[in-house]
């Protein structure tokens, strides 16, 4: 038998910490309890805003949220908006405090969960307790943190499996960050088997997810598919599962079935501004104008409270007014609005195309060419929007006479997503609605053949192992469409690959990492980002490159 | 209708709101080594855990009889931490009582349970211990038939004839003090389950009273 382990021992006094609660009564006694602890240093937060600007400010030990806050956004929100937007990093304890048991169920499989909770009610000992063991596993890991906040993900990964032979009561937790770090890495394989293992231990809502995330990396959508709906239907509390399912469903463009997930992540969490975006823009391209009109209206209602609202969401919602016609909303929502849209040349360039738009449903030529006019001007002095944006700006062009800026736009929109049918279909809708569609094909062709040809080229010159000139040919392909994510990553890749192979060509590496950022802003989120980020990491180390870039989770 | 279920679900979440509050502000007045003072504040904040302690239990039992237990946050836990985080709120409820914490060599360094869940069944017994224990409780993890096993041993004259019986032929519980807890105790044990196997509670007397959860 064990000896009584010796209890460990924490040292508070130097440590600093955040109380975020909506009560005052609540914020004190916290405040007094941490003071038992030893805590000296305690900053104190109402709301989520405030606690957002005291995290800005000062870098915390400790995090101590409520789970329930009031009017806006809730602990869980708090907690991932700091973390996605870096403002904490791993090595800050974050406890969550709730009175809600349905939050374990939204923890459980949480990609961002608190490093413990608390359910209420609870007395000091259990919350020294919690703080203890999470500062205790915080001091454990703190080397693997360390290489993986500073972007070397390969310590971070031999660090994991040094934990995990140690055969500690870490081994389970070290499992579950060295599956991120695989996933971050591109490591999909890797990442599926040690999901598998973990699951084979017991089934886990958060290894069952992760192992479902990985085959959807693996392009193996179906069997992603079929986990998450069994996965969901077990635990249908769980909202990262809709997430990841319409991922999954939206790759095998089953829009309505995304859709209807999507809606059963709403149900469950309506809070997500992200989550109702989604939703909204998949109900869109479905033709259900009443739930677009619901989703994005929610979005913009919860982006009052969230640094997650976009200019582009008033577009959205906007765009959904006048299609039903209902243009005085659509103008009503812009106007309310304007100081926002004002702010970014973006928001400006949103107004100007959206309220043209509404004006001329409305009726009213004269303001919305004036209103178009000065959109076309803004474009040219150097705003910018996404692909849809500027299809709209497009149709307003058409509808309103200036016919070259409108081809200009649309032969843009096409080089730089040369591959995007839904863009391409969309292109061509607006030219059918103006009574010219042979126009669109014509424009269309004109614009993706040059990049379509430099492409088939690039790839052919791979095939016959000529990188040098395959690196050329997809250079000027990127320099034809450069925003298109699929043109640049091939250019990427092939220049990594002939770096690697060739170490004197390393001046292509400016061009590469520039690239690869133009990437990560178009396309955040495409599945094959995060292994060209990889594999630059690696050429910059054989290349001697210094500085490499710090990398955020997530 | 619904009005009448929000009301119900703001008076718990303040009554939780609140019994935090008591018990932080309890916890947080300071012994001063007179029996005077000390005696009445440990009493005072057993009290207030014992109100938590049946409130959840009110809460848990109303949710067992809706629809049953599912057991939501079942993941990889230190059963030795487990029983450091128990014995620290016990000392500090009794300060002259011994807790000893015992765990097996072959205990694995993690297991696979609900830990609030385990938690909230054991602190019942503990709670119960306090009032019968004479100078010491022992609480001690092991292996038994594959199961990780929790016990609270204190050094009493054991369970009544009554209640082993009951727990043992799986018997229903009297609905007031020790019993409410073990009913409590049973269904928490019972929702854990893995590979076909099924959580069970023990109740047993060898050198006091031994109050045993196993969890597959």
């Amino acid at each position: 038998m064990n000896a009584p382990a010796a209890p460990l021992q924490i040292e508070y006094k130097n440590k600093t910490a955040l109380v975020i609660d909506d009560f005052p009564s609540m914020r004190s006694a916290f405040r007094t309890a941490l003071a038992a602890f030893g805590l000296t240093k305690v900053d104190m937060a109402a709301t989520a805003s405030e606690a957002m600007i005291r995290v800005k400010n000062t870098s915390y030990d400790i995090v101590i949220s409520d789970y329930n806050l009031g009017e806006g956004r809730d602990g869980q929100q708090v907690l991932e908006e700091m973390r996605y937007l870096g403002m904490i990093g791993l090595e800050t304890a974050y406890l969550m405090v709730t009175a809600e048991s349905v939050y374990e169920r939204v923890v459980a499989a949480a990609e961002l969960a608190p490093d413990d909770y608390l359910i209420k009610p609870f007395n000091a000992d259990i919350m020294r307790a919690r703080l203890d063991s999470i500062l205790a596993k915080k001091q454990t890991f703190s080397k693997v943190y360390r290489s993986f906040s500073e972007g070397d993900l390969e310590s971070a990964l031999a660090g994991c499996d040094q934990l995990i032979n140690g055969r500690t009561k870490y081994l389970v937790d070290a499992m579950r960050f060295k599956g991120e770090v695989l996933i971050a890495i591109g490591r999909f394989d890797e990442a599926s088997e040690l999901y598998e293992q973990v699951v084979k231990l017991r089934a886990v809502p958060w290894a069952r997810l992760g192992l479902a995330r990985t085959m959807h990396l693996r392009d193996k959508s179906t069997d992603a598919e079929h986990m998450l709906v069994d996965l969901v239907g077990q635990y249908p509390e769980l909202v990262a599962g809709y997430d990841l399912l319409a991922d999954v469903q939206l790759a095998q463009n089953k829009f309505t079935d995304a859709q209807v997930t999507l809606k059963n992540g709403v149900d469950t969490s309506p809070r997500s501004l992200l989550r109702q975006r989604r939703l909204g823009e998949v109900s869109y391209r479905n033709g259900d104008l009443t739930t677009s009109e619901n989703a994005f209206f929610a979005a913009v209602n919860k982006g009052r409270y969230s640094m997650f609202l976009k200019p582009n969401d008033f577009a959205n919602l906007s765009r959904v007014y006048i299609d039903k016609g209902n243009s005085s909303d659509a103008i009503r929502v812009l106007q309310d609005n304007r100081k926002l849209l004002q702010e970014s040349e973006e928001g400006k360039l949103i107004s100007s195309v959206m309220l043209g738009l509404a004006y001329d449903k409305s009726g009213n030529k004269e303001e919305s060419t004036r209103l178009m006019q000065e959109a076309v001007q803004l474009r040219q002095a150097g705003a910018d929007g996404n692909p849809d944006l500027l299809l709209n700006l497009a149709e307003g062009c058409l509808k309103t006479g200036f016919h070259d800026e409108a081809a200009k736009l649309v032969s843009e929109v096409a080089r730089n997503a040369h591959d995007s049918a839904h863009l391409l279909d969309k292109a061509k809708h607006i030219y059918q609605e103006a009574g010219k569609p042979d126009v669109a094909q014509e424009v269309i062709r004109k614009a993706t053949e040059h990049v379509i040809t430099l492409s088939k080229q690039g790839a052919l010159k791979v095939q016959r192992g000529e990188l040098g000139e395959a690196v050329k040919v997809f250079l000027q392909a990127a320099d034809e469409a450069p925003r298109n994510p699929r043109v640049l990553m091939n250019a990427i890749w092939v220049a990594l690959r002939l770096m690697e192979q060739d170490h004197s060509q390393s001046q292509y590496l400016p061009r590469v990492q520039i690239m690869l950022s133009d990437v990560a802003y178009v396309a955040p989120d495409h599945p094959r980002l995060s292994g060209l980020q990889t594999k630059l990491r690696a050429v910059e180390a054989a290349l001697g490159y210094k500085g490499a870039s710090r990398r955020r989770k997530g | 209708m619904m009005e009448a279920r929000d009301l119900y679900a703001a008076l718990l979440h303040e009554m939780k709101n609140n019994l935090v509050l008591l018990t932080l502000t309890l916890d947080n007045i300071p012994h001063d080594g007179t029996k005077e003072h000390d005696g009445p504040l440990d009493e005072a904040r057993l009290l207030g855990q014992r109100v938590s302690e049946r409130l959840m239990q009110a809460l848990f039992l109303y949710k067992s009889e809706q629809g049953g237990i599912t057991l939501n946050a079942v993941d990889a836990y230190s059963p030795h931490d487990l029983l450091d985080e128990l014995a620290v709120q016990m000392r500090s409820l009794n300060r002259n009582l011994m807790v000893d914490v015992v765990v097996d060599d072959d205990v694995p360094p993690f297991w696979f349970f609900d830990r609030n869940m385990l938690e909230m069944a054991l602190v019942n017994a503990l709670h119960n211990s306090l009032s019968y224990a004479r100078k010491q409780v022992e609480l001690r993890a092991r292996l038994r038939e594959g199961m990780l096993a929790i016990g609270v041993r204190d050094d009493s004259d054991g369970y009544p004839a009554h209640i082993l019986e009951a727990v043992a032929e799986d018997r229903p519980l009297q609905s007031n003090g020790t019993g409410l807890g073990l009913r409590f105790a049973r269904l928490i044990a019972q929702a854990h389950h893995n590979e076909g196997r099924i959580g069970e509670l023990r109740l047993y007397n060898e050198n006091g009273a031994v109050f045993e959860i196993s969890v597959p």
